[in-house]
């Protein structure tokens, strides 16, 4: 049995890693169009990308919006889930539930809804309007990261920190916040991949002027399987591997120092 | 001269009252203890003193100068936390160094005091090791040097030895009043334990469903409790419910006991019904009845041995008594045997309520 559930590991994690094997190579492939195996080796289609600006401009706008999704989102989350996780008032379940919709209605609904309403505003095809979407999908999903630090969070460290002279707002710079920190970075890194990597609402609203990396990729692969998605895809997955791999990287050479033992 | 008022305080709930006209005075530098069960009311009090809650009536105050109206951060009092409250992401020396931040003194010169401080509660060495790094009993003498390196009006602590072993426990009772007599700090400490309110305090306040049941010195409160629930919470004690029959030959009469005479007090009236106290160690343990005391036939039911002393517990008729003798001695007794237990007046504390 243990035998034979090590063997399935091993088969699920050759699944899951086979789109990865597959793409890294073709990224550096002489091929006209994505091919598996490559019959040549280059950087040909890395430099492809970095000079077309048909490719660069997608990639800003996407950096952009991811980046103002993040922000906004912050501005909307901290808030929400210092009142929703520490306060109780009429109406709190029903926020709660508000704050988690735009995780559970299909992606296309809310493509659909955006594309009229935001027609109707005037907004439909610009930057504004493709983040006001994505934050209202980033939303939900930095609320349940934050409100699971903030639940976990020791209450008696914030009345130590007033018993000792710190106001409400110095208790909250020098205590709360640092404390909070990781929570609050993890937060932020998921509402900005969220909008990187979001796809339907983008094809459906961000028209030309605002359109973003995932769109562009949708659009190439759609008309001629240009080489250039494996570029950037090999490049995405090397950056999300910076990101899981750095932090522990770094933990560990801290960790080198001398430790000492608690007596 | 009282240092410490707390005057007439009530605190409720809706309907339910959590704290029933609370009044206390402490000198300057004195270690008072709040003892009392859980929800007694004694946690809410330090509260209502800390500013974490606020008083349905009645006022603290400090000095003189009443504390109502300033937010907790404006009181100047240290408080240690059950589970100490130390900041996981600053060092010990910054931990005791924030109040002193929160004060604007620069932080050369506040790292400084809080290296010292942390050298008077013994962790000289410890300033640059995080929380978690250190072992429960050093948290606890960092949140310590952390609550009084700002020089309080008050040291409140909340239940502070809760958490350690036994040993620990009784190395940081030492470790708090000898901190505590350095400083000359007014101190209110928290617990549920007896024998901890009984080793530390000057004086000891025993709290019950919301009230205040007595305020003593630690032995008085041993041996001359007001009350019945004081006499049963702190220490072992038999307690016997009887009736006064004579004031003047200071004789009351209970069930399976009959006359007996308890020690000289103006409490007693003729027909009252008291409770009568034999702390366990008051009485002793023969085989035969022993001349010039009074005795009474127990049948023994189970030994407690401690070592150096065992607690026989025993029925005289259906009244359960209890009985310390000291270790040595149990030999000469088995279960379900029967034997001879006895005292003299003096032993015979009476509670009128």
């Amino acid at each position: 049995m243990t035998r034979f559930m090590k063997w399935l590991g091993v088969v699920v994690v050759i699944f899951i890693a086979a789109p990865l094997v597959i793409v890294v190579p073709m990224s550096f492939s002489t091929a006209r169009s994505l091919q598996f195996p490559p019959p040549g080796y280059g950087l040909g289609y890395y430099q492809a990308y970095f000079s077309d600006p048909s490719w660069l401009i997608p990639t800003w706008n996407s950096i952009i919006i991811a980046t103002a999704t993040t922000v906004l989102t912050m501005l909307l989350v901290v808030p929400a889930t210092f009142a929703l996780v520490r306060h109780q008032f009429r109406g709190r379940s029903i926020a709660d539930l508000m704050m988690l919709m735009p995780l559970a209605v299909p992606s296309i609904v809310m493509a659909v809804g955006y594309y009229s309403y935001f027609g109707a505003m005037g907004i439909v095809h610009t930057h504004i309007g493709v983040v006001l979407a994505h934050t209202a999908l980033a939303v939900p999903i930095a609320f349940l990261v934050l409100s699971a630090n903030l639940k976990g969070f020791d209450r008696t460290l914030e009345r130590a920190a007033m018993s000792l002279g710190a106001s409400p707002t110095k208790t909250f710079i020098h205590v709360t916040l640092p404390i909070l920190r990781p929570g609050l970075i993890i937060s932020a890194l998921f509402a900005f991949i969220h909008s990187f990597d979001e796809t339907v609402v983008s094809i459906f609203i961000s028209g030309r002027n605002a359109e973003t990396l995932p769109r562009k990729m949708f659009d190439s692969i759609r008309q001629e399987a240009d080489p250039v998605i494996a570029v950037i895809s090999t490049l995405l997955f090397a950056l999300v591997l910076l990101g899981l791999v750095g932090p522990r990287l770094v933990a560990a050479l801290r960790n080198r120092r001398p430790r000492v033992q608690a007596a | 001269m009282s240092y410490l008022d707390l005057k007439g305080i009530n605190k409720s709930y809706g309907q339910f009252v959590a704290l029933n006209d609370v009044n206390l005075s402490a000198a300057k530098g004195e270690f008072v203890t709040f003892l009392g069960p859980s929800g007694s009311g004694k946690t809410t009090t330090l509260m209502i003193i800390a500013g974490f809650e606020k008083a349905t009536t009645g006022s603290v105050e400090i000095d003189g100068r009443p504390l109502q109206g300033l937010a907790p951060h404006e009181r100047n009092i240290g408080i240690v936390f059950q589970n100490y409250g130390l900041f996981p992401h600053k060092t010990a020396a910054e931990n005791v160094y924030f109040p002193l931040q929160m004060r604007s003194v620069k932080r050369a010169a506040g790292l400084k005091r809080a290296e010292e401080m942390l050298e008077l509660v013994g962790l000289r060495d410890f300033g640059h090791r995080y929380p978690k790094e250190l072992s429960g009993g050093q948290q606890q003498r960092v949140a310590l040097a952390r609550a009084l390196v700002f020089e309080p009006s008050l040291l409140l602590l909340d239940e502070p030895l809760g958490a350690l072993d036994k040993n620990l426990r009784e190395q940081m009772q030492i470790e708090i009043k000898r901190i505590q007599r350095a400083l000359g700090v007014t101190t209110i400490f928290v617990t549920h334990d007896q024998t901890e309110a009984m080793s530390m305090s000057d004086r000891i306040v025993v709290f019950e469903g919301g009230r205040i049941n007595q305020v003593a010195a630690p032995l008085d409160l041993y041996h001359k409790p007001e009350t019945r629930f004081v006499a049963g919470f702190i220490g072992e004690s038999n307690l016997i419910e009887a009736v006064v029959t004579d004031p003047v030959a200071r004789t009351a009469s209970a069930a399976h006991l009959g006359e007996v005479e308890y020690a000289p007090t103006d409490k007693a009236k003729k027909g009252q019904g008291v409770t009568l106290m034999i702390r366990p160690e008051h009485m002793r343990l023969s085989r035969n009845p022993i001349e010039g005391r009074r005795n009474a036939q127990m049948k023994v039911e189970t030994i407690v041995n401690y070592g150096d002393n065992a607690l026989v517990i025993g029925k005289v008729g259906d009244l359960t008594m209890r009985v310390r003798v000291l270790g040595a001695d149990v030999v000469i007794i088995k279960e379900n045997q029967d034997c001879c237990i006895s005292w003299t007046p003096d032993a015979v504390y009476l509670i009128a309520k």
